[in-house]
């Protein structure tokens, strides 16, 4: 039976359910009035950039898939956010 | 990144040479085509909602507070688990040891199967209180875009379903069937993490 402590897969979890609460408490106590605030909306978007792309990279094991799938799914990622994040400053 | 998870698909103690999975494609390449394809969709679909929400912040922010911040934040650890025991599952079966893959499989599938539950504790008071999709814009996105994810789950769940059968009655699995079952989990997975920082976390 494989360790799940210490296992690779386990740190990954770990790192991304940690980041994930964080973003939460972020958007409860940095956002609890819900007025627009650029920090809190900067933040809990990076921190869903790293999530999605360390879930494609070691998950879905894109890390070690060919160049073009690498490419592809990272281009959706950078090319997602910034995308949402130009369109958020832009309608300020 | 890489040197301190140079076994992530092999898992640890295995016997499988790393160099074995470099250069490979997780799964059937048609899967991927549908996942890419499905990740493009949906990222038209958060775009098009964040061009409106900057039209119309203050409707959005408001309506953003009616929803229940809590159940969403455990939602999204619930997938992120489910998709932890899909992933390793998927190397458990690689290894050969059909016996631990299921243990992980049927795990992640009660992590899964938590989710769309939780959903209904979520939908349900908010229907009771009059928030539906004619309620407003921000609304509208909000159960047009978490319904078709929904919709999503539970294909994924049934496919974790034939995952589990084909651990169980082939000898041995049919280890792209596993991996093709897994890429498409963790799309749901990805998908759902977008939406919770578009829907329930950003101000």
């Amino acid at each position: 039976m494989t360790s799940l402590i210490g296992n690779p897969l386990t740190i990954v979890w770990a790192l991304v359910t940690t980041v994930t609460l964080a973003s939460w408490l972020v958007a409860r106590d940095g956002g609890a009035s819900h007025q627009i605030n650029t920090t809190v909306t900067l933040v809990v978007l990076l921190i869903a950039a790293v999530k999605a792309q360390l879930v494609i990279w070691h998950f879905m094991e894109v890390r070690r898939a060919p160049l073009w799938l690498k490419a592809t799914t990272s281009a959706w990622v950078v090319g997602l956010f910034a995308l949402l994040l130009g369109f958020y400053f832009a309608g300020l | 990144m890489t040197d301190v998870t140079e076994d992530f698909t092999t898992g640890v103690g295995n016997s499988r040479p790393d160099a074995d999975t470099r250069g490979h494609v997780p799964g059937d390449s048609s899967m991927w085509f549908f996942v890419v394809g499905d990740l493009i969709i949906f990222g038209v679909y958060f775009v098009v909602y964040m061009y409106f929400r900057g039209q119309n912040h203050e409707l959005f922010l408001h309506s953003q507070a009616r929803l229940s911040l809590d159940v969403g934040a455990v939602n999204t650890v619930m997938l992120l688990s489910s998709s932890l025991f899909v992933a390793l599952g998927t190397v458990a079966a690689r290894a050969g040891n059909s016996a631990e893959a299921l243990r992980r499989f049927w795990t992640a599938l009660a992590f899964g199967a938590a989710f769309p539950l939780l959903k209904m504790f979520e939908w349900i008071p908010e229907i009771s209180a009059g928030l539906t999709p004619g309620t407003n814009l921000f609304f509208m996105f909000y159960y047009v875009m978490t319904g078709m994810h929904l919709c999503h789950v539970a294909l994924g769940l049934v496919i974790m379903c034939f995952v589990i059968r084909n651990l169980k009655t082939s000898q041995p699995p049919k280890i792209s069937f596993v991996e093709t079952g897994a890429t498409y989990w963790h799309m749901v997975d990805v998908l759902w993490l977008v939406l919770f920082a578009l829907l329930y976390l950003m101000r």
